[in-house]
């Protein structure tokens, strides 16, 4: 039982750290949390079933599975630029309390703009993958677990890439130190965060259409619940660290299913017990498990 | 936007009491209208529409009944707003509703203090009508219903078990509302008695959407099912992610997960899972055929929900009883004490509770995408 709850909770975990990155690459850069990050996710997660909508009537499974990650994290990283052009960057010189107001507003905008435009029902999600297992000993692992987990740590290890090998993520990098010196040396400051905020978002579209393949169905609230949890996985790794969100993620994911499993009534209790630790690896830790000023953190 | 909306909707009160004449009567509906199960309450709705517009045609009144519906968004601290607002409104003579138990009982409390008098046409836990005889509820019993309650559901669903299919080991899950912990509680009480072994008694999070770690644990267990008291959003994730696991316990729950969205949340994994509902599939009532062809003709396109029959007759035998006592809301409460109905349920009377007399449960299976009668 033990190595069957590690996978729940690896999956659980890829799906967190996937959406905890997008909060902490934003604060690495700009010190705000975006509040509608969870939104753009949920956004992701409808979009990703329209495209795939669009494409299964004449494309293969494969096909429509494919547009609809392309999709969701095209859609979902331009809804997150725009949400920063118009929502944050009029308001980046503004007191810090400004920008978080900003962050709420629009989330609350795009959750309600999908209750009364979309559905303010439960909508199916498309089997694209098999129901079949994975079976070693009594562990069983799902297909789709086994891409979700796959697909996360792919988009995990080309961010890496993204970050630490190419032109781009050396000028993230830069900006995450300090945005006027960084400008000094040529770099234009908006450009990288707007960029940032694209491949936050598209992070989010990713993980929306990965929840929404694991759940079956998708929601207008269905950001809320993960983002909640994101966030904290991201504030528990050390917020602005993306080692660190990573870890977070996944050491939430795996709290949260031990705690169910194995504890007397630990289903009640798991996000007590999930918040417990948090607070007390703050109490001895404030900056998170990695902290959160390290030379290289964006 | 909640205040927005609740002052829209006071604004609407205000507005309409002034207006409010002695040749307009209302009916209020006080169901979930929004939300995961806005869909089961907006059909409760339609029904009672239908009814009152029925006894409208008829002219049997000698003023005209409206309907008002609020939303409840089946949480109860929106239903005690909701009902606040509707016993403002002195046009309003009877309120069907509320939909889940969690909102019906705060919210009782707030119309016996007016003395409305409330049928619900869903809400199954015993403690709704119960409340009215402890001894310090010095308020008048204002509270109906139309539904028998839990404690006959778990029993019967118990019994089935025991009886029909002969299982013996069984895990219980709740979702910690009145309704589900008290249907899970109600059939566990039963089941022990009968000689079930419990393996486990576990609560979950409405709105929670992995249960995958549970059912592992519950999977260890090695029960022969899984008996659950919650609606079916909870309850077709449970499902599914059971089948992901390769766990072949058998699915057991009640009417609050007996709904066609089931089949959007689980798909395929439905398939074989029992669901117990109160009364009789109105696609079974010989004696409800005229409604469903009303219904159809009216709502075209309209799936007709579980309880809409529920909320159909709940509003002719306060249509009824307002006939014979006419507008006042004392008469009213005194004439449906009294109440012998005979409409599609077959004949409905209350106790002093204020409970039916009709106590008639249905078991079904998902069988091709569709609930089959078993019993």
């Amino acid at each position: 039982m033990f190595f069957q709850q590690l996978v729940n909770g690896l999956v659980l975990g890829s799906i967190y750290a996937l959406i905890a990155l997008g909060y902490t690459l934003v604060y690495g850069i700009l010190m705000m949390i975006n509040f509608a990050h969870s939104d753009i996710l949920m956004l992701g997660a409808f979009i990703g079933l329209g495209a795939s909508a669009l494409v299964s009537s004449w494309g293969g499974e494969w096909a429509a599975i494919a547009v609809a990650f392309l999709a969701a994290m095209a859609g979902a990283g331009l809804v997150g630029v725009l949400v920063e052009r118009f929502a944050y960057r009029p308001l980046r010189k503004a007191m810090r309390l400004a920008p978080l107001i900003s962050a709420i507003g629009v989330s609350i905008m795009i959750s309600n703009g999908v209750f009364l435009w979309i559905s303010n029902q439960s909508i199916p999600y498309p089997h694209f993958i098999s129901d079949r297992n994975f079976v070693l000993g009594s562990v069983e692992i799902s297909h789709l677990q086994a891409a979700i987990v796959a697909t996360a740590l792919l988009l995990m290890t080309l961010l890496h890439v993204v970050i630490q090998y190419t032109k781009m993520g050396k000028a993230m990098r830069a900006c995450a130190e300090d945005i006027p010196t960084a400008g000094l040396m040529g770099i234009d400051g908006d450009r990288i965060i707007a960029f940032t905020f694209l491949v936050g978002g598209a992070l989010a579209g990713a993980a929306g259409v990965l929840n929404g393949l694991y759940y079956g169905s998708i929601k207008y609230n269905l950001g809320f619940l993960p983002g909640v949890k994101a966030f904290t996985a991201a504030v528990l790794g050390g917020i602005g660290n993306i080692a660190g969100a990573v870890l977070g993620g996944f050491v939430l994911g795996i709290l949260e299913v031990m705690a169910a499993g194995y504890l007397p009534d630990g289903n009640q209790w798991k996000d007590v017990i999930a918040f417990v630790v948090l607070i007390g690896v703050l109490l001895v830790r404030p900056s998170g498990l990695l902290g959160e000023r390290v030379a290289e953190k964006v | 936007m909640r205040k927005l909306l609740f002052f829209s909707a006071l604004a609407l009160v205000f507005g309409a009491g002034c207006s409010a004449k002695s040749d307009v009567v209302r009916l209020a509906v006080a169901v979930p209208l929004t939300g995961d199960i806005g869909t089961e309450g907006q059909g409760i709705r339609r029904a009672v529409e239908l009814a009152v517009e029925e006894a409208n045609a008829l002219k049997k009144f000698p003023f005209k009944i409206e309907v008002r519906a609020f939303d409840d968004r089946a949480d109860p601290k929106e239903a005690v707003s909701v009902a606040n607002i509707i016993v403002s409104d002195p046009a309003v003579l009877a309120v069907i509703g509320h939909y889940n138990s969690g909102c019906s009982i705060p919210a009782s409390q707030v119309y016996a203090r007016a003395g409305i008098p409330m049928i619900s046409p869903s809400s199954t836990n015993p403690k709704l009508t119960q409340q009215q005889l402890e001894p310090n509820w010095t308020l008048p019993r204002s509270v109906f219903r139309v539904v028998p309650t839990d404690d006959v559901q778990g029993s019967f669903a118990a019994d089935f078990i025991i009886e029909k299919l002969k299982m013996k080991k069984f895990c219980i899950v709740h979702d910690k509302t009145p309704y589900g912990q008290g249907l899970a509680e109600q059939f566990r009480d039963r089941f022990l008695s009968r000689d079930g072994v419990m393996l486990s008694f576990d609560g979950i999070a409405t709105g929670d959407r992995d249960f995958k770690a549970l059912l592992t644990r519950l999977k260890s267990l090695k029960p022969e099912g899984i008996y659950f008291g919650g609606l079916y959003m909870e309850f077709g994730l449970m499902v599914k992610q059971s089948k992901e696991l390769n766990f072949k316990a058998v699915f057991f729950s009640g009417d609050g997960s007996k709904t066609n969205e089931l089949f959007k949340v689980a798909a395929q994994a439905a398939e074989g899972a029992y669901l117990s509902i109160t009364g009789i599939p109105v696609e079974h009532l010989a004696s409800a055929k005229s409604f469903l062809d009303k219904y159809h003709a009216k709502f075209s396109g309209m799936d007709v929900k579980p309880f809409d029959h529920f909320g159909y007759e709940a509003a002719n035998i306060a249509l009824d009883a307002l006939s014979k006592a006419g507008p006042d809301r004392a008469k009213l409460l005194d004439e449906l004490r009294g109440t012998r109905y005979e409409g599609i349920l077959g004949m409905t009377e209350f106790d002093d509770k204020g409970d039916t007399k009709n106590k008639i449960i249905t078991m079904t299976r998902v069988k091709n995408g569709a609930f089959e009668i078993v019993n």
